[in-house]
């Protein structure tokens, strides 16, 4: 009977740690880069040899309120960064390196071509990590408004594409775009 | 899905393979170490080694069995490739590729566990791409691209094979169609006539005016009658047609095993019905009934044309182009304002759903003024788009048609002046002009028939694809009948969904007749899967599954399947009244007997409070039945058919204490002397099990009794205390709630 109990008593503390809100300290959390080009993490007497990096708000506030997770699958939070701009700069570049490794969204700076054809709008852009040609399903859902300038565009395979100001592309480019706004 | 995409001799003598080394996956990688997209990049593997070539260079590479693992990890829109070496046990990133490669990588992995552990087996991957690799082009659900490869010619076969039972039909409407193009081209050689030798210089006498109108009444009348018949027998081939292939899918559908079915989205699979038969229908309706005609009209017109005055033809051929542009471009255009008032349609749609829908929460946060605000906005961007269309289709069609007839004045024009010059008669002229302005009619209507015929191309495509399927389970040639006794053996049993992703390893299980076993573990583990097996909607890849001692491969499906009895959690029940719900399986049986087994099933009484009875319409949009009565029902049906071998998913999961007790009665009823199978998250229900078999990691964990388990102080142990130990923590809550 005591084995059960102690499990139902591990299984509150867990919950209770669920809820608390864990700001990571600087000072304590030390974070490292691995030879394989992850991030490990020392925070207190705890070391986690790999640790997950995530934006809570990958779209409205990509700067802050970074959460750094265990990796296992039923990953866990071991805290939250609140600014990315007062953490120092090593430790910034290394935790940039990070998210640039869990998050591909090239921003579209040019849209050389549409075209439409039997359900599937076929692009041809230039994007900030080089040209581009992709393929979205005409039905709808593929283009997300994220404010009235803003958009993501997702494609058949998933890829995420942004469009940070469609003001700032041509008239021409936009009138290409005009049908999937 | 391709896994080797196959490398060049000059590419593959930079890896300097060993003798016995093969190649087993070549697979591309297009995001570089800063970020950026790259081309020419391959991740091989080989069964030794992995090796990164990038642009034509050899990166790096690993010796398989220095590592412990080798990793696919998706990100957000994109994926790592990582490895575990032994020496440092840190994980090492490999290449990173964007989300197009996401489940090739994920293959390819699986592929290095399985050599690193030993095994030489090669992962083939039976998804579809997504697109095509020769012209880039998007396929639509498909194996093959329906617009390159060889299979275009297979096809259009396809479709003349479809087109083959209809023979007769085919030729009597060609038939027609030949007498439409005489009859339509007729009518102008008259004309010409009344002008010239009747009305030109008053040369004739009204009698034979006369004559020539009612010819020229009685040859419309004939076009109008053939062109009506025409239409009917197309349109009814059509149907017919499309009838025909509507009804081969649906049968194909279900011989197709589970596995199909499942991995296609089930809008996918209606649409393929629905939506792409109706398309082939079109075809014939639209395109098919028109093509012979317009193809025998535009051949006289042009050979008549040029053989009165090739001049005159020449110049007025000069205009096709401009007519053909014009239509294409319009009907580009007319294309995207269709679209562009769809989609905001769509949108108006959606956000009134939302609303209706989550009535009760908009009005329970008071947020009435905010939606209205949202939906207004959303009706004038509508309304917008939609004024804009209906003052284009006000001003341009005319302009259009005004357009397209510039060419026919210029001809007149030219045509005119050589009448005056006496070279041609009047008469000539006006059936010139006429078949000119036939010939851009025509002309702007083939310019249309790539499209369509694409369109039925990829339909038929779409359709053959699920045609050609073979069913996975098929019964073998000596398959027979067999009356289930209830003896089931499972021997070295392996399975899993996809080849590479084993959900039961080695499973060795003996049950013996009318022995109830519960299924017992963690959600995720196999329990659905083992059921799954005995329910033969899948074939065991290894081992063998006998019932009373034959192999289940052995018996007809479909007398196998009449045998068992199952109750799932999720009851569905067929729109259709409550007695054909439970007569489903069994429609020969009788009243009494379908009431007997309402009974047992302790759905009688609240069947007779429901307004008509047995004949309660149930179902989508019937009458609403709570899930323990939807279950009792499901149960009735389960006793109705007698079955020899019972399954029991999650039966009496999420109902109330009351209904969960009926149904557990009737349950208790239906499961004497069968062998029955249950599985259930709450251990309570399963105490009438005469073994429990626990499953954990893809194997059976432990077997035995109730007692003989917690003597044994295992898993089933753990999770009978665990839950015992939630309710008791609830029930002191609750106390402690009431004493305050």
């Amino acid at each position: 009977m005591e084995d059960k109990e102690f499990n139902l008593e591990q299984m509150e503390k867990e919950t209770e740690e669920m809820l608390k809100i864990n700001i990571l300290n600087p000072a304590e959390a030390k974070f490292f880069r691995t030879k394989g080009g992850f991030a490990g993490l020392k925070v207190k007497e705890e070391e986690y040899p790999r640790v997950q990096v995530v934006r809570m708000f990958p779209f409205t506030d990509p700067e802050h309120y970074i959460s750094i997770r265990t990796v296992e699958e039923r990953s866990k939070e071991i805290g939250i960064i609140e600014d990315m701009s007062k953490i120092d700069a090593e430790t910034r570049a290394l935790l940039l390196e990070q998210l640039n490794l869990r998050y591909f969204t090239p921003v579209i700076t040019k849209i050389i071509n549409i075209k439409d054809l039997h359900g599937f709008a076929y692009f041809d852009v230039l994007t900030d990590r080089g040209e581009c040609r992709f393929t979205i399903h005409m039905g709808g859902g593929a283009v997300v408004h994220l404010s009235e300038t803003r958009v993501i565009i997702t494609d058949l395979d998933e890829n995420r594409f942004e469009i940070p100001d469609i003001m700032k592309l041509s008239a021409n480019e936009r009138k290409k775009l005009d049908l999937f706004l | 899905m391709i896994l080797d995409f196959g490398l060049t001799k000059e590419y593959k003598a930079k890896l300097g393979l060993g003798k016995k080394e093969e190649i087993y996956y070549c697979i591309p990688y297009d995001i570089d170490a800063a970020g950026n997209y790259i081309k020419d990049a391959f991740v091989v593997v080989s069964t030794q080694r992995i090796f990164v070539l990038e642009k034509g260079e050899l990166k790096e590479s690993f010796l398989l069995s220095d590592l412990i693992e080798v990793k696919a990890e998706s990100e957000i829109s994109c994926g790592i490739f990582f490895v575990v070496p032994q020496a440092t046990k840190e994980a090492q990133v490999v290449v990173r590729y964007s989300a197009k490669h996401l489940a090739r990588f994920a293959y390819v992995a699986r592929g290095c566990g399985e050599l690193i552990a030993g095994s030489s087996r090669r992962i083939v991957s039976e998804e579809y791409e997504k697109t095509c690799f020769k012209c880039g082009r998007a396929l639509p659900g498909t194996k093959e691209c329906p617009h390159c490869s060889k299979k275009k010619e297979g096809v259009m076969n396809d479709f003349f094979r479809l087109l083959k039972p209809y023979k007769l039909q085919l030729l009597f409407i060609i038939g027609i169609m030949i007498m439409v193009a005489v009859t339509s081209l007729l009518n102008p050689e008259v004309q010409k006539r009344l002008v010239d030798n009747v009305l030109d210089d008053r040369r004739g006498t009204v009698s034979q005016a006369i004559i020539c109108l009612a010819a020229m009444f009685a040859i419309s009348m004939l076009t109008m009658a053939l062109n009506i018949s025409k239409n009917y027998f197309c349109s009814k081939l059509g149907s017919t047609i499309s009838m025909d292939l509507r009804r081969k899918l649906y049968a194909k559908i279900q011989l197709l095993s589970l596995s199909f079915i499942n991995d296609r989205k089930p809008g996918d699979l209606m649409n393929r019905v629905v939506h792409d038969t109706r398309n082939v229908s079109n075809f014939m309706a639209d395109a098919f009934c028109n093509l012979f005609t317009v193809a025998i009209m535009l051949v006289f017109s042009v050979t008549y044309m040029l053989i009165l005055d090739w001049k005159l033809a020449l110049l007025s051929f000069l205009f096709i182009p401009v007519s053909v542009s014009i239509s294409i471009a319009f009907r580009k255009n007319i294309h995207r304002r269709f679209h562009m008032q769809r989609k905001k349609e769509d949108k108006i749609n959606s956000n009134l759903r939302d609303v209706i829908t989550g009535m009760a929460v908009v009005k329970s946060y008071g947020k009435e003024e905010a939606e209205t605000q949202r939906f207004n906005e959303t009706a004038e961007s509508y309304a917008t788009v939609q004024k804009r269309n209906e003052v284009f289709w006000a001003v341009f069609f005319p302009a259009m048609n005004f357009v397209m007839g510039i060419g026919t004045y210029l001809i007149t024009y030219a045509g005119g002046k050589s009448v005056l010059q006496g070279d041609k008669t009047v008469g000539e002229l006006m059936q010139f002009v006429n078949y000119t302005s036939m010939m851009y009619m025509y002309v702007g209507w083939l310019s249309n028939l790539p499209r369509i015929v694409m369109n039925m191309v990829t339909s038929v495509e779409r359709i053959s694809d699920v045609m050609h399927q073979e069913p996975k389970i098929v019964d073998s040639e000596n398959a027979k009948e067999h009356s289930i006794e209830g003896d089931i053996e499972f021997k070295n049993v392996t399975f899993g969904y996809k080849s590479y992703e084993p959900v039961l390893e080695h499973i060795d299980l003996k049950v013996n007749k009318g022995e109830m076993i519960g299924l017992v573990g963690a959600s995720g583990t196999g329990k659905s899967t083992l059921i799954n097996l005995i329910m033969h909607l899948y074939d065991i890849d290894d081992g063998e599954l006998l019932i009373d001692g034959i192999n289940i491969k052995d018996i007809k499906a479909e007398n196998y399947h009449s045998q068992i009895g199952v109750v799932l959690q999720e009851t569905f029940l067929f729109s259709g009244t409550i007695l054909n719900n439970i007569k489903f399986a069994r429609p020969e049986a009788t009243t009494m007997e379908v009431i007997r087994a309402a009974k047992m099933a302790n759905a009688h009484d609240f069947i007779c409070k429901t307004p008509d009875g047995y004949n309660t319409y149930v179902g989508e949009r019937g009458y609403n039945l709570s899930g323990g009565e939807r279950q009792r029902i499901a149960i009735a049906r389960a006793i109705l058919n007698e079955p020899k071998l019972l399954i029991l998913d999650e039966a009496t999961a999420s109902l109330d204490t009351e209904s969960e007790y009926l149904i557990q009665t009737a349950l208790d009823r239906l499961t004497t002397g069968k062998t029955t199978f249950a599985i259930a998250h709450r251990l309570s229900t399963l105490k009438n099990a005469d073994r429990l078999v626990v499953i954990d990691g893809h194997h059976i964990a432990e077997v035995g009794t109730h007692n003989e388990l917690m003597d044994k102080k295992g898993i089933y142990y753990g999770l009978v205390t665990a839950q015992l130990e939630m309710q008791n923590s609830k029930k002191t809550e609750g106390s402690d709630n009431n004493n305050e």
